[in-house]
């Protein structure tokens, strides 16, 4: 559904300026039923396709969350998308406290190699996304 | 355990770093009370171990492993329901008389 919104909306600026956006969606839901349709809707993908491999805001906003509590910071401490776990004052002990915390809160299992790898918050955000994306 | 800012582990860092894996995950399968104690447990001990010996200590570390892994096989069986720590460390002298 996300791909449908996002290619309706990148059409917008293409069409007329007189065309409304309620019609645009109107015009996009019409032409997904034919087939002729597939040219169009395929043009904006790329662009968005790119921006679904990063991490999802969301996934960091909660890796954040849970590394904070993990941690014990104190409120006024940043943690954000680059924050390195080191840097946040954790030792390789609470890395995988970290880790298993994540795990749980999402769902999913990372296997050992590649939670050596996690050093960063997106680090972890862009592994749960990719282990998340291939359990569904 | 201060190795984590280079992410160059040895392999023996690693060995520790997957058996606190390993207590951690068979923690999971406890209910929450014993969870919880199982888990602070295990995490003063390898934290208490990390800070008091040498990390060349090659031969206590690779025995505390060893030790390590069988306790992790005991928690593991569904009928353990806990863990406590016995200090058996050279600092503590209440455990001498038997």
């Amino acid at each position: 559904m996300a791909s449908i919104a996002g290619s309706s909306l990148s059409m917008q600026p293409r069409s007329t300026l007189a065309t409304t956006r309620a019609s645009g969606l109107r015009l996009i839901s019409f032409m997904n039923q034919g087939r002729n349709s597939l040219s169009f809707s395929l043009r904006p993908t790329p662009a968005r396709l790119r921006i679904s491999c990063a991490a999802k805001p969301e996934t960091v906003d909660k890796v954040c969350e849970i590394v904070r509590k993990q941690l014990a910071l104190p409120s006024d401490k940043p943690v954000t998308g680059e924050s390195k776990f080191s840097d946040l004052g954790a030792d390789s002990l609470d890395t995988v406290e970290i880790v298993m915390g994540l795990e749980e809160e999402f769902g999913i299992t990372v296997e050992e190699d590649n939670a050596s790898t996690i050093s960063t918050v997106d680090d972890a955000a862009a592994l749960i996304d990719k282990l998340c994306s291939e359990k569904a | 355990m201060g190795a984590s800012k280079g992410q160059r582990l040895s392999g023996m860092q690693k060995q520790v770093l997957s058996l606190y894996r390993g207590f951690l995950r068979a923690a999971r399968s406890k209910p929450t009370e014993d969870r919880r104690q199982i888990e602070s447990v295990v995490s003063a001990e390898f934290r208490r171990n990390s800070k008091q010996i040498d990390r060349k200590n090659f031969l206590y570390i690779e025995y505390l492993l060893r030790r390590g892994k069988k306790q992790l096989d005991q928690l593991k069986n569904p009928d353990t329901m806990g863990i406590s720590s016995l200090n058996v460390s050279p600092s503590q002298n209440n455990n001498a008389k038997t």
